[in-house]
């Protein structure tokens, strides 16, 4: 009984190591996968990133200002600047200032 | 008889122990496999769990660069995340003209993906029968296309090029890298190793939009008074934190030039000068912070000149009246009333507090261009001069650090262009209670009071408070007409958050420069003198002007998000 008891942990083993190492093997390839997608991802969102930094930049920002929205975009004195605050469900219009008192 | 039961008895002993021994054999070779089995099994779970909960490994794996390690280096960005020094990898395409199996269809092919190429030079190269490059930097779209083809003797190589897509804007601050991918100049040169090594980005303290706006009205009032450099610094006075850092000329750390002109130098960090009255209020400081005067404390019968040796020290102004309190000696600027303060100070303790708020000695700072220290003698005619600027030389970036100190409390700070993980509060307080409230007042009062020479300053909204400074050059032993005008500011002077200088360097008269003067008290056409007070403050006041809602708008970003952290 013994014997038959030992054959089957044994068999057991067997079985468990190799289904355990097909399994890992599965998940490796997988992330082996998914790390080299990230990757190309991450390559490709920096790229655009940058693009858009470029873009967006001050500079360019400016060059479109001269070219499209020339009497739209002009600097605002901070006492013409208001900040909408909502308390207590209702709406407060208060000026935005940098002196904190 | 005996003997044969013994016989017996033994030969079942004898079969009985063969049995057992046999048996005992097996068992052990089967727990031996058993043990194999167990052990290798053991392996894989501890594998299978190994990956499970390895997220850092992932982690990593994200953040690998795809570009060659050998030109590894990582991206430097500002406080929101722009980018300021980037690599990005390129790919070049070349042929093998010894592997091209069909040279018109290929030609054709490339005719359809590049069709402004000059191909007849292009088969040219092909008939040398040496390897060329096709197209250097590829854009991915042809990169696809050209690969597509599937032709072996196209041969694509991967290269990594260092981006500055700010161009001049940080110059000064990023500096640049050679060839070989070493830093030589700002912070490509002191965190060379760090970038070299690091996956992640580096992030500034530094805000691309505000050093934007400081740079263009710094450029534009260069062309207004002719000064040939200029320097500005915005720090927060509470964590030393550098909003912003201007120096020009500049230069664009794309063009990878070799620059010998000494006017490039950084003129906030390397510059030193004589800053002239600036430092008045770091006299006053002292005697505060020693208990020998008041704010209200009387010097009288002040003469118009003095002397120290064989030269003179007078008044700039004559109408500087000769009984004045401690606190209107600043506000006026008067020099002889400053001499007179730094006298009742003594040379060593006005020297020990120089060097104490980090404005005299060699500053520890993030780029290795820094001044460095001159160890001044401080004898009788040394205390005389530096107590209104003279004859004692400093950089922007130190006089920052000592504004901040005065304003913030008397609290010890580090100015830093790189940022910190955790934003830690100043804890060693240098200077005793009530000194930085009574400076702070008394620059408030050189701002918008009539008799203060910062009058232009008094922009609505800002409260800015600070101190003029208009020094001559020497030029080879002597004092010539080039002058280096200052305007040293802390706002809001309620509760100082930011300290921003503003520096000119041998500035002109405008002749056709119109001045809005504050307060609604009409215009001036041309500039009247040539002093800060028309100078580096007309070009600081409309720097605050543009960049102060920004600055109101982030702080204002930060308290809310204090405020949901709370909640949290």
């Amino acid at each position: 009984m013994k014997k038959y008891l030992l054959i089957l942990i044994i068999f057991f083993l067997i079985l468990s190591t190799s289904l355990i190492k097909n399994s890992t093997k599965k998940i490796e390839d997988e992330i082996f996968n998914v790390k080299e997608n990230l990757r190309n991802l991450n390559s490709e969102l920096e790229d655009v990133f940058l693009e858009y930094i470029y873009l967006s930049s001050s500079e360019k920002l400016l060059e479109f200002q001269s070219l499209y929205f020339e009497d739209q975009l002009i600097p605002k004195d901070i006492s013409k600047i208001k900040l909408i605050k909502l308390k207590n469900g209702q709406n407060y219009i208060e000026d935005l200032n940098i002196i904190k008192r | 008889m005996n003997l044969r039961i013994i016989s017996d008895n033994n030969k079942n002993d004898f079969s009985l122990n063969k049995i057992k021994f046999n048996t005992s054999i097996q068992f052990n070779r089967i727990a031996f496999i058993f043990f194999i089995f167990f052990v290798i099994y053991l392996i894989y779970t501890f594998h299978l769990i190994h990956l499970g909960l390895k997220k850092s490994y992932n982690k990593q794996l994200n953040n690998f660069n795809s570009t060659s390690t050998k030109f590894q280096r990582a991206d430097i960005i500002d406080i929101n995340g722009n980018y300021l020094a980037k690599t990005v990898s390129s790919i070049d395409v070349g042929i093998k003209p010894e592997d091209i199996i069909d040279k018109k269809k290929l030609i054709l092919n490339l005719k359809y993906i590049f069709p402004n190429k000059d191909f007849v030079e292009i088969e040219q190269r092909i008939e040398k029968n040496k390897f060329f490059k096709f197209e250097r930097r590829i854009t991915p779209d042809n990169y696809e296309k050209i690969m597509k083809l599937g032709d072996k003797s196209i041969v694509a190589e991967e290269n990594v090029i260092r981006l500055y897509p700010q161009k001049n804007l940080f110059s000064h601050i990023i500096g640049q890298i050679d060839d070989g991918n070493k830093g030589i100049s700002g912070l490509e040169k002191s965190l060379d190793e760090r970038l070299k090594y690091s996956k992640d980005p580096i992030r500034l303290t530094v805000d691309k939009e505000i050093q934007f706006l400081i740079r263009s009205e710094l450029v534009r009032y260069q062309e207004i008074f002719k000064n040939k450099g200029a320097a500005a610094l915005l720090m927060n006075v509470n964590n030393g934190d550098i909003i912003s850092l201007v120096s020009l000329p500049d230069f664009d750390p794309n063009l990878r030039e070799n620059i010998t002109d000494a006017n490039y130098i950084n003129k906030v960090t390397k510059g030193t000068y004589e800053l002239g009255s600036v430092f008045k209020s770091f006299t006053y400081a002292a005697a505060l912070n020693e208990e020998l005067i008041k704010p209200e404390s009387e010097f009288l019968n002040l003469p118009k000149t003095i002397y120290c040796g064989r030269f003179p020290i007078s008044e700039y102004d004559e109408k500087i009246p000769s009984d004045l309190t401690a606190e209107k000696i600043l506000i006026r600027s008067g020099n002889i009333g400053s001499v007179r303060i730094a006298e009742k100070i003594g040379s060593e303790k006005f020297k020990f507090f120089l060097e104490k708020i980090g404005v005299l000695g060699q500053i520890n700072f993030d780029i290795e261009e820094i001044a460095s220290d001159k160890n001044f003698e401080f004898d009788r005619c040394r205390l005389e001069t530096a107590a209104f600027g003279h004859g004692i030389t400093t950089t922007i970036l130190q006089l920052a650090k000592g504004y901040s100190i005065l304003s913030n409390g008397g609290f010890y700070i580090e100015p830093r262009l790189i940022k910190r993980k955790k934003n830690e509060e100043p804890k060693n307080q240098i200077l005793n209670d009530g000194v930085s409230e009574k400076v702070v007042s008394a620059l408030r009062k050189i701002v918008n009071t009539e008799e203060g020479t910062a009058n232009l300053a008094d922009v609505n909204g800002y409260e800015i408070a600070g101190k003029t400074g208009t020094a001559q050059q020497p030029i080879e032993g002597e004092y010539s007409r080039a002058k280096i005008n200052t305007f040293a500011s802390v706002f809001p002077s309620s509760k100082p958050e930011y300290v921003f200088i503003v520096m000119l360097d041998t500035p002109k008269k405008s002749t056709d420069y119109v001045y809005t003067l504050r307060n609604n008290k009409g215009i001036i056409k041309g500039t009247p003198f040539n002093t800060a007070g028309w100078t580096a403050v007309e070009v600081a006041a409309k720097i605050i002007e543009k960049i102060g809602p920004i600055l109101a708008t982030k702080s204002l970003e930060v308290e809310e998000n204090d405020f949901e952290r709370l909640l949290q």
